[in-house]
């Protein structure tokens, strides 16, 4: 017995009403439905899973995954932010710094510099850096380190004019940017990050510090591969997150002043004022004999931010029905930098799978 | 980096702890402090009153360290 077109929108759709959700939680499993298969398929899986971009800028993507569970969009989600690994400055050794910020948050704020290298060298050459025991000694090689350098001493000026108020013109190095970190290859890091592949800072026009004449920074800085997971730093999204689609259902015809008025609940673009066409005016049903005048109209309920604004309105309460379809999710993705923000959900769904063939490998030791 | 260098204390295990300390191999007699009104550097012998030669300030500060400090960038 197949359930009818009607009956699996309804179990598709979460209802958002003006106080509640209902239809929260999603019903496609064995079992639930009598008489009904819903045991997992590849094949069904395979046909029915869809992607499509709105939006693929080297720094933010926007796209669709539709027909997977939430537990699955939820996985991709967390692995984007936490599992995806970049690299970020950990260790700071500090020879001099007589410039006004700490220590403690110049090391803080130099960590949180993204920065960039080639992929083949990221991916193939660099392996993780395994913090040594107590007692241990540390082993910095070329393939888990990366060495850099900022050497800045702030200087008078002596070509600047002699009114100037500009620091920046006034003082040499007044203002210390993340592109006064040097990259100091060592090993075989130079075949792999050299010329365009060189480890340089995403974004060179960082701020860093500020100095005045007298006030120098000496530092070598140890960068190694790491993972969101373990510090905030290695994630390689500023925000990767997803929304349902929203729906929004017009029950009966809203027409004339109050169509305008219901266009103003909502987002520009969302709903759209038609005319009411002279045939529908000469058909039987709601728009008979209202030839000419605004119909309300959804034409992009992507735009919409489900605020729930036109269920305050007594005039709209009956006639829309608000929701969310339970298994359409729009990803919203922006990169740091150090990946293109669509490689960072490829790069996420390759390690979902190298996860999954883990679990299963200890599933089957556990079943022996 | 300035001239003077870090000299790692050199203790040798065979004096006694508390015991009399051979002062031959030159004992650092002055350090060098910051004048906290003029910044110039002040030198001081063991002894010497607490001030600023150049500005008068009794208020001096002690550098900082020339070892290497090193910090997690967390």
């Amino acid at each position: 017995m197949k359930p009818s077109k009607e009956e699996l929108e309804r179990r598709n759709i979460v209802g958002v009403g003006a106080e509640r959700v209902t239809n929260v939680t999603s019903t496609d499993y064995p079992g639930h439905f009598p008489g009904e298969d819903h045991a997992w398929d590849l094949g069904y899986f395979r046909d029915n899973v869809t992607i499509e971009f709105h939006k693929n800028e080297p720094l933010e993507a926007e796209f669709s995954l539709i027909g997977v569970d939430a537990s699955i969009a939820n996985a991709f989600r967390r692995m984007m932010i936490a599992d995806v690994p970049t690299f970020a400055i950990e260790t700071v050794h500090m020879e001099k710094n007589t410039s006004v910020i700490q220590d403690e948050v110049l090391s803080h704020r130099l960590g949180l510099i993204p920065f960039k290298g080639g992929k083949t060298g990221f991916r193939k050459f660099m392996k993780f850096y395994k913090k040594p025991e107590d007692g241990e000694e540390h082993s910095y090689v070329d393939f888990n380190t990366i060495q850099l350098s900022l050497n800045v001493e702030c200087t008078h000026n002596k070509k600047a004019a002699k009114n100037e108020t500009d620091v920046t013109k006034l003082y040499n190095h007044a203002h210390v940017y993340a592109s006064d970190i040097e990259f100091n290859p060592v090993g075989r890091q130079e075949q792999y990050f050299s010329g365009d592949n060189a480890i340089v800072p995403v974004h060179p026009d960082i701020l860093i510090a500020k100095m005045r004449p007298g006030q120098q920074i000496n530092c070598s800085l140890l960068m190694h591969k790491g993972v969101g997971s373990d510090h905030a730093k290695f994630s390689p999204v500023a925000t990767a997150s997803y929304r349902l689609m929203p729906t929004i259902k017009i029950k009966s015809p809203i027409l004339g002043e109050d169509a305008k008025k219901f266009q103003k609940c909502f987002p520009k673009g969302v709903i759209e004022l038609q005319t009411v066409t002279r045939k529908e005016s000469k058909e039987e049903g709601p728009f008979k004999g209202k030839e000419g005048e605004w119909k309300a109209v959804v034409v992009d309920p992507m735009r919409d931010t489900v605020s729930r604004e036109c269920l305050r309105h007594d005039e709209f309460k009956d006639k829309v029905e608000l929701g969310r379809k339970r298994d359409h999710f729009i990803y919203s993705v922006e990169s740091t930098g150090q990946w293109r923000s669509d490689e960072i959900f490829l790069e996420a769904v390759a390690l979902f799978k190298e996860k999954a063939k883990k679990f299963e490998h200890q599933v089957i030791n556990m079943a022996r | 980096m300035s001239s003077e260098q870090y000299q790692v204390p050199t203790g040798s295990g065979s004096q006694a702890p508390g015991g009399s300390r051979n002062f031959d191999a030159e004992p650092p007699t002055a350090m060098h402090y910051l004048c906290g009104d003029c910044a110039t550097r002040v030198r001081l012998e063991k002894g010497q009153p607490i001030r600023c030669g150049s500005c008068g300030a009794r208020v001096l500060y002690k550098e900082r360290t020339k070892r290497m400090v090193q910090f997690e960038a967390r």
